[in-house]
């Protein structure tokens, strides 16, 4: 790894992680703040009187829309704020390959003692900064702010919420990545990883409300992730970690191999 | 048509060396050996394999076929330790805009262990002010910085592709300057270049390369000295054409009054020319050696003859 690259990709990256930051942190608190008026008996029957399909559209249609778990996942987590880091992220992986050659930037860059593997070693290290930067900014404000407004989430949940969150930002971010390093044009990691998540939303929102559907949730990363469930019992499926780790891990090694082998000016 | 480098040692040495886009051609079978403190010129029109061949040299793209040796190591995309010997100026500049001119000199440095030696020296020949945005830079102002980011730490080899484009004479009179003592004190010059000037003024060899072959490699001088020559001839009493027509090598025979000839003399043919001239009352002689630019359209000229006659050729079976 190269440290001075590392310190000019921060430096470079400063603003936007600053104001996506700002933005989780924000939304954090706001939630955490509506808490008291939205989780009350009006809440679960403005919740219940609406239809499935709409539920499904914004979570998960078994959670109780009324509970912490529910209002978590269905107002926040499950939506706003994918988009919010699904746009950080890819911003990042798409500005930091593909448009530094697209830039030109990259032959300078390269021109320098500076070994393709610790150029793209680098800028991952930058990604999994990123992403952790990126999780506490949600879940610190959630968990220290909580208490002030009846949340209380126990440190289990806390660590289960910043470790999953986390790792399926990293999945998203070395998705981006992979396409990023594999690619020459600056905008084919944002158009297509965008598509492809939207595509993973559109199949969750159709495995709620059709069974037919339900089989492309293997497939779906989206599928794995259930903020509502590990709020409310403190618990989630072993295999998200692995599925996430691993689309992580085979993203960022087809991102490697590739980078090292391309044209890069 | 190549000539090998006089030189012990090469510091660049490509064999082979191919580079196709897809099914595009960029460079094609590039044999090269620059030698160590040498100026190697590296002509060709746009689109002709010269940038290619340097981006090949530096690993930023992958070689189809062949191999390149830069400063006695082979060329590997991954290789890092090769490039803290070498400066590279690009032929088009680009840098993070947002940053300032100082920023992007202590990133670079930041690359190769510390500030450059000759890096205050620089800033202040060519009056670049680093505290300014790039984005408020004028093409020159890049090109300055450029300059100064490839030739601050002072490298044993300067590859540098069209070197003074967007500055004024002044400042590219005063970036040959540094070239030429970078040059005096060892370095090894490869300057890729379509400024003929340039190259003639600086460079003691020359390589020409067309459609991504090297068509020429020789040395600057005798380049010269072996092609085009311009004649002008004063004769005492009235001539015409026919005086200098036959003679081999002595082409485009034009009365310029009747008592004046010009002509183009090719080859060694001069020592022939003297002695026919010398049967006649002459008042005045000049022989101009050709300027590297004529050398040059020599080369493209023929090229396109050439290939005018194939086409002609192939249009009639």
């Amino acid at each position: 790894m190269s440290w001075n690259l590392f310190k000019g990709t921060m430096h470079q990256r400063r603003k936007p992680l600053f104001w996506f930051s700002f933005s989780l942190v924000a939304y954090s608190w706001m939630m955490v703040w509506f808490w008291p008026q939205m989780g009350g008996a009006e809440y679960a029957e403005l919740a219940e009187s609406m239809p499935p399909e709409m539920i499904a559209l914004f979570g998960d249609a078994e959670l109780s829309l009324a509970s912490l778990g529910g209002y978590f996942q269905t107002e926040y987590l499950g939506l706003m704020w994918m988009v919010i880091v699904a746009a950080a992220l890819i911003g990042y992986a798409a500005k930091m390959i593909a448009g530094e050659v697209n830039g030109g930037t990259m032959e300078l860059l390269l021109s320098q003692p500076l070994s393709r593997s610790k150029f793209i070693l680098t800028r991952m290290a930058g990604l999994v900064l990123q992403v952790l930067l990126l999780s506490a900014a949600t879940f610190v404000p959630i968990q220290i702010l909580g208490p002030g407004y009846d949340i209380e989430l126990t440190a289990k949940v806390f660590w289960l919420l910043f470790g999953l969150g986390s790792l399926l930002m990293l999945a998203i971010g070395s998705f981006a990545f992979m396409v990023s390093a594999l690619s020459r044009d600056g905008g084919r990691p944002t158009t297509l990883t965008s598509a492809v998540i939207a595509g993973m939303w559109i199949a969750s929102f159709l495995a709620d409300v059709s069974d037919f559907a339900d089989a492309l949730d293997p497939f779906n990363l989206l599928s794995y992730w259930e903020p509502g469930k590990v709020i409310n019992n403190g618990a989630l499926a072993t295999n998200a970690w692995w599925v996430y780790a691993g689309v992580s891990v085979v993203c960022l090694v087809i991102a490697y191999i590739g980078f090292m082998r391309r044209d890069v000016a | 048509m190549r000539k090998e480098s006089t030189h012990v040692s090469a510091v660049i040495e490509t064999k082979g060396m191919s580079k196709f886009y897809g099914k595009h051609r960029g460079v094609i079978d590039l044999d090269l050996s620059v030698g160590r403190g040498e100026t190697y010129g590296f002509l060709g029109p746009n689109g002709a394999g010269k940038t290619t061949t340097i981006r090949c040299l530096l690993s930023m793209l992958k070689m189809t076929h062949g191999e390149a040796r830069v400063l006695g190591e082979a060329v590997t995309l991954d290789g890092a330790a090769l490039r803290q010997r070498i400066g590279y100026i690009p032929g088009e500049v680009f840098m993070y805009e947002k940053e300032t001119g100082r920023w992007m000199l202590d990133y670079i440095s930041g690359f190769r262990g510390g500030k450059g030696a000759s890096e205050t020296e620089l800033i202040e020949r060519l009056e670049f002010d680093p505290s300014r945005k790039i984005r408020e830079l004028s093409k020159g102002n890049k090109q300055k910085l450029a300059l100064i980011i490839g030739l601050m730490h002072d490298p044993e080899l300067l590859i540098l592709d069209e070197p003074t484009s967007g500055l004024d004479p002044l400042n590219q009179d005063v970036v040959f300057d540094i070239i030429e003592e970078r040059v005096k004190e060892g370095a090894t010059l490869f300057l890729s270049s379509h400024i003929l000037s340039e190259v003639e003024r600086v460079c003691e060899r020359v390589g020409i390369i067309r459609e991504g072959r090297l068509v020429a490699d020789e040395n600057m001088h005798e380049l010269l000295a072996r092609r085009l020559r311009e004649l002008t001839v004063k004769f005492a009493d009235g001539v015409d054409a026919s005086t200098l027509g036959g003679m081999p090598s002595v082409e485009d025979v034009v009365s310029i009054d009747a008592n004046t000839l010009t002509a183009t003399v090719t080859g060694e043919a001069v020592d022939g020319l003297i002695k026919h001239l010398a049967a006649h009352s002459l008042t005045d002689v000049t022989l101009q050696h050709a300027s590297l630019e004529d050398v040059f359209m020599e080369f493209y000229r023929d090229d396109a003859h050439k290939d005018s006659a194939d086409s002609k050729g192939g249009d009639a079976s």
